[in-house]
């Protein structure tokens, strides 16, 4: 069955349920609770239930004949005189006890013909029903005769069939053997009343309220079972075939139990509901379809196991954020200077220099990112000082600033609340301790469909098995833990080695390349300029591979392996970066020195321009230089922009030059050439590549760092960003799919998804550091970019305070920032977040607490059921030998069914000891939550044998368990 | 370009590459290195170390090897020579036997089924002959082929060194694909128990359809086959599974005297054509 049908339907039927309850509460209670009851629900429910019982009653009253002289004393009575009422009616069922009397009781208030006229009407009505119902009585008599089911629910409903039959074929009641005796002495005093009707009335009456009540309670029955179903101790197989059972039942007769008028709203509702569910379900059909790459990662999921998918996951992700910071620049930065800004060639700033202009369109333009793309929105040094642009009055600086402060602060805020809710999925607590349970239970990864993975699985998570067996061994005897102690430092040592060497080749890279700065890069050809990157890339990519194979040193788990690949990696990433952020520190000094000259020279410049021109025109500005000409700074800013979007590009190249090269090319090379090589490639040397997850998300997570880190001063890196990641998404889909193997050791992602959430984290912090550092404490260039002219970059915030809002409110803010009030605020956020900590450490105490408590009451029900289960063997053993002595006549009272004259006094007994007589107040739980020792013995056992459950009897409530147990 | 001299524009390539670049593959390198150290191991046991002892000592691998098992082993004892085999070929040189762990494997698989005839394609120096011959049955007989007659000399040596007549040991000096087609008529085989492939991996799956053809397995027959992952069979391997007339499985041990590399015996079990 599918999923959602099944979901559906357990959805449906859990809704009803508590409808049935109430049902059966409103049943039970009718007699004792009828005049204080108030709810008009109830009311209704059994003003309409009494309609059909006098159906019934009707053609009872003949059979009761007897009875009904006894009405008027009844009324009298029913208050206070249950017990003799029981004594009086024991021919009668006992749980029907209630109804019947009711109906009796108002059979006595209203004997009138225009009741017999309604009787028809309904009659006619409930004839269908009956027609259905004989059906499937015939259908389940065959599917009890196959197989014989211990529990109460299809006993119940066997003992329907009995009833049923014992009314209208008793013949066929012979060929069930597996039908207790006790059932059928019991069903058979009820064909002794209903016989009479049968004769009477005929086939039209069959289908009396009792029967319609057994199948309302039939119906509810199984809803129960259908909710229960889950913890019953049974084969699959069976609950499968159950459930399907029920379902079909409850299908069948739910919308036929309504009463009549509300019947057809009631098959209304019920197909409403399926269409409701049915429209829900298509929803979040449509909805996983929307999802962006959703189809593509389950295939991959599917294929690779899921700590592949999670990078898959993990770079939509990143996708979803980029977006989110690309619109943010784009449409409040890039889009207004674009439109309403200078155009081009307007200002200096704004124009390629003559001296680049020769090569301004050259085809390295695409990946260096200069001639007209650095005189583009797309670098900071583009941007004008101008306070508000165009006719919105747009302020463009500020916009600025705010936008490159606001992706940061939206980075820190997704990030971190992801980290929480993460956090709170993980729960806590260490569940170490039951490490071969969980290997067991736990291991297996449902979404592989793959068999081959799959293959890989079986293999990994045997050999995992083996692996913790001998650990555990090798654990107890404790000799090799130091050459393994000694290996890890080993380990660690080359590692940290080889961190050492790439720091130091990016070092020196680095400082090569300002000495080619120095002396002008135009002398040098592209390896000597894109050497930094070139170097970083390549040490990047090398690196990792190094380290993977150091670590098979340290013989670690393959999740805690992956974990200190990740920080290594991470420490490699790292570095390299900072030795970069270093290096542009360097330069940005450089380029500050530059500034100083060209700032001495641009004076001297316009005096010479004043000097040759004035004379002769002392009004104005005779001579418009042509922007291109005039002289300018280096513009520091572009030049970090410049540097990141170089990078960014460079790591993009490389990336996809390493899928095309070291998995494309290399699957290619090993499949073709397999069939013409004297060894094995697929499975021996070079063979396929597997996909490297840790290397993946640390090449994302960098990338994204460097984007925060460059964003500030190229408002275009979030959208090549996009771009990569887009590209990425389906080039790497692409090549997993085709060029990649499932890894040898297919292992879960299960708990890595915050480390990779803190590793972000820790990168955002780490690259808005530089960021806010050079923000701060580095004036802005003198003639380029939004800040130019000013002190400090944020200087634009209060010169907006000073002339965009009314004196009172900088007023105000000026107060605000005294520092004093600026200090308490801290400490008083420094004081909330240490409460909150504390709170939150608390709670996760209480919760590892309440996990103990669990645990422990777990395993004392263990205990219970244990000694419960002992308990009802014993009697069962007990019951087995009283009813071997009590055989005989028990088979006599079986094999008579259909002399129907056994004495009332005789009923009286089997009802008192057979039915498990309870409270009502107790009826309700018992029956659901239906102890096993009932289960156990619902066999087939001669009445006399209950003898121990006789002890509760209370005669006079209604014993609701009783038909549980009968059959 | 044409003008510079051969220096110059070495200078100049070095120039391009600069050093930098050059050592940022460094940890290419030692990856590559570390991670197929055992293959660089086998190459220079298996063809280094041969071809220098070739030059010096002007004799075979194979023959070196049977003078140093008549020194050093116990004529008549199997196991001394196996033994002495295993420590010449893990110490000394190498020679792609069986191996000790592969041959628990098989030894195993020859006491479960106490084959009586079985057929050796690829004598080589007589290791698994002998071998295979020490856990058979009385009146079982092996029929081990040989192409290479230099080799079936020194397996022929080695046999009887070890005290199997020739009821027992029938070596057979030519090549697989001649001799499979005629083991009927020549050699009056009526039905196969195990065949032991150890020869040249090409030929695993053009021998096996041989087999196939010639009638001689029958249900329950077992085709052990060694080597099929390194250096790999991948073409019999593929066969064996995809037929359908075998029950495969792949006993994954390691290259024999080499850890590091993993290798697997492959045991067919004929079903019977239907």
């Amino acid at each position: 069955m599918p999923r959602h049908k099944l979901i559906a339907s357990e959805s449906d039927v859990s809704i009803e349920v508590d409808e049935g309850k109430d049902n059966e509460f409103s049943l039970y209670y009718v007699e004792v609770e009828e005049n204080s009851k108030g709810g008009k629900e109830k009311q209704a429910t059994r003003d309409g239930k009494r309609r059909r019982e006098r159906n019934g009653e009707v053609s009872r009253r003949r059979a009761s004949e007897k009875r009904s002289t006894e009405m008027g004393n009844k009324r009298a009575e029913k208050k206070h005189d249950k017990h003799h009422k029981t004594t009086r009616k024991e021919g009668e069922k006992d749980r029907k006890r209630p109804r019947r009397r009711n109906a009796d009781e108002e059979e006595a208030e209203e004997e009138s013909s225009k009741e017999k006229k309604n009787i028809k009407n309904e009659r006619t009505k409930t004839v269908k029903l009956e027609d259905e119902k004989e059906k499937d009585v015939k259908k389940k008599r065959k599917k009890h005769v196959k197989n014989d089911e211990d529990d109460a629910n299809p006993g119940k409903t066997k003992q329907k069939d009995c009833q049923e039959v014992a009314l209208k074929e008793k013949k066929k009641k012979r060929r069930k053997p597996e039908t207790t005796s006790e059932s059928e002495s019991h069903s058979e005093s009820n064909s002794d009343a209903e016989s009479k009707d049968n004769q009477a009335v005929g086939v039209l009456g069959s289908l009396t309220p009792e029967e319609l009540e057994q199948l309302k309670e039939a119906v509810d029955e199984r809803k129960k079972l259908i909710t229960t179903l889950k913890g019953k101790p049974w084969p699959m197989k069976k609950k499968l075939v159950i459930l399907r059972e029920s379902q079909e039942f409850v299908e069948k007769y739910e919308g036929a139990l309504g009463k009549g008028k509300g019947r057809k709203l009631y098959a209304y509702k019920v197909l409403m509901m399926k269409k409701w569910m049915k429209f829900q379900r298509d929803l979040e059909n449509f909805k996983t379809a929307c999802i962006p790459w959703e189809m593509k990662i389950k295939e991959i999921e599917s294929h690779f196991g899921s700590s592949v998918a999670s990078y898959f996951i993990f770079l939509r992700w990143m996708y979803g954020i980029n977006m989110i910071l690309f619109g943010l620049t784009f449409g409040l930065v890039m889009v207004p200077e674009a439109l309403m800004g200078k155009p081009y060639g307007s200002m200096p700033r704004k124009t390629v220099p003559r001296v680049e202009e020769a090569s301004a369109m050259n085809f390295a333009v695409l990946w260096d990112f200069g001639g007209y793309a650095k005189y583009s929105v797309l670098f900071y040094g583009y941007y004008n000082n101008q306070r508000a642009i165009g006719w919105l009055k747009f302020r463009m600086p500020l916009s600025y600033f705010l936008v490159g402060v606001g992706t940061v602060a939206y980075s820190y805020m997704v990030v971190i609340r992801t980290m929480a809710r993460n956090a709170n999925e993980e729960g806590g607590g260490d569940d170490t301790s039951f490490n071969f349970s969980w290997k067991t239970f736990t291991s297996w990864d449902y979404l592989i469909g793959n068999p081959e993975t799959a293959d890989n699985k079986f293999a990994s998570i045997t050999t995992s098995f083996k692996e913790a067996i001998v650990e555990e061994q090798e654990s107890r005897k404790d000799d090799n833990i130091h050459l393994t102690r000694f290996l890890r430092v080993l380990a660690n040592f080359l590692v940290l080695c080889c961190l050492a060497g790439s720091g130091y080749l990016i070092y020196f890279v680095v400082r090569r390349s300002q000495k080619f700065a120095l002396e002008g890069l135009e002398n040098y050809g592209w390896w000597e300029r894109n050497e930094v990157n070139m170097v970083m890339s390549l040490l990047g990519m090398f690196c990792p591979m190094l380290f993977d194979v150091i670590s098979t040193l340290e013989n670690y788990h393959p999740r805690i392996a992956l974990q200190w690949q990740l920080g290594r990696i991470f420490a490699l990433f790292l570095g390299n970066l900072y030795t970069f952020i270093i290096a542009l520190m360097d330069a940005i000094q450089l380029k500050r020195a530059e500034e100083e000259i060209v700032k001495k020279n641009m004076t001297i410049w316009q005096a010479n321009l004043y000097n040759g021109t004035v004379p002769d025109n002392s009004t104005a500005l005779p001579i418009t230089v042509h922007p291109a000409d005039v002289p300018r700074g280096p513009c520091w800013e572009t030049m970090v922009g410049q540097e990141f979007v170089r990078l960014i590009i460079s790591d993009t190249m490389t990336t996809y030059i390493t899928l095309l090269i070291g998995d494309f090319l290399r699957a290619v090379l090993v499949r073709f050439l397999n069939n013409c090589w004297c060894w094995d490639l697929e499975y021996g040397f070079p063979s396929y590549s597997e996909f490297d997850v840790s290397g993946n998300v640390l090449g994302l997570i960098f990338n994204q760092g460097m984007i925060w880190m460059g964003a500030f001063y190229a408002p275009c890196l979030p959208a090549l960003n996009l771009l990569r990641l887009h590209v990425s998404m389906y080039l790497q889909c692409w090549a997993v799919m085709c060029c990649n193997v499932p890894q040898e050791r297919v292992f879960k992602a299960s708990g890595s998804s915050n480390f990779y959430m803190a590793m972000l984290l820790v990168i955002l912090f780490l690259s808005t550091l530089p960021a806010i550092y050079t923000i701060v404490s580095i004036p802005p260039s003198f003639d380029c970019g939004p800040f130019s002219g000013k002190n400090r970059m944020f200087d634009v915030i209060q010169e907006t305070l000073e002339t965009d809002f009314p004196a009172w409110f900088s007023k105000v803010f000026s107060y605000a920032s005294n520092p004093g009030l600026v200090l308490s605020f801290l400490l008083l956020l420094v004081l909330a977040i240490y409460y909150l900590q504390s709170t939150s450490k608390t709670y996760k105490r209480v919760n590892m607490e309440l996990k103990k408590k669990l645990q422990t009451q777990n395993e004392e029900n263990k205990r219970k059921n244990k000694l419960a289960a002992l308990k009802a063997a014993n009697e069962l053993e007990q019951a087995k030998k009283a009813g071997e002595q009590c055989s005989n006549s028990a088979s006599d009272l079986g094999v008579n069914e259909e002399s129907s004259s056994i004495d009332e006094a005789g009923h009286h007994r089997q009802a008192g000891q057979n039915g498990r007589l309870i409270h009502p107040s107790q009826s309700q739980d018992t029956q659901n939550s239906e102890p096993p020792v009932s289960s156990a013995h619902t066999t087939t056992r001669p009445p006399a044998s209950r003898g121990h459950t006789a002890s509760g009897h209370l005669p006079g409530h209604p014993q609701k368990n009783a038909h549980s147990n009968r059959r | 370009m044409f003008s510079l001299t051969p220096e110059e524009f070495i200078r100049s390539e070095l120039k391009m590459v600069s050093p930098a670049i050059a050592l940022a593959f460094l940890p290419l390198l030692l990856t590559l290195i570390i991670r197929y150290r055992y293959f660089f191991v086998l190459l220079y046991r298996a063809v280094l170390i041969r071809w220098v002892r070739d030059c010096l000592t002007g004799l075979s691998r194979e023959e070196r090897a049977f003078q140093y098992i008549l020194t050093h082993a116990t004529p008549g004892d199997v196991q001394s020579i196996l033994d002495t085999f295993d420590h010449w070929c893990s110490k000394v040189e190498f020679i792609s036997n069986i191996g000790p762990k592969k041959g628990k494997i098989l030894d195993r698989l020859l006491q479960e089924h106490c084959p009586i005839t079985v057929l050796e394609l690829g004598t080589h120096c007589g290791y698994s002959t002998v071998r295979i011959a020490r856990s058979l049955p009385i009146g079982a007989r092996i029929y081990s082929v040989e192409m290479d007659e230099g080799n079936a000399r020194v397996a022929e040596k080695i046999i009887r060194l070890a005290g199997f007549d020739e009821d027992m040991v029938e070596l057979i000096v030519r090549p697989s694909d001649e001799v499979i087609p005629r083991l009927r008529e020549d050699f009056g085989v009526e039905r196969l128990d195990l065949v032991f492939m150890d020869h040249w991996k090409r030929c695993y799956l053009p021998d096996l359809q041989l087999l196939e053809g010639s009638g001689l397995l029958g249900e329950g027959s077992i085709i052990l086959a060694d080597n099929v992952i390194f250096p790999g069979a991948p073409n019999f391997l593929r066969h064996a599974r995809s037929s359908g007339l075998y029950e495969v499985r792949v006993h994954r041990a390691t290259l024999e005297y080499i850890r590091g590399i993993r290798d697997g015996m492959a045991e067919l079990t004929f079903l019977g054509i239907k």
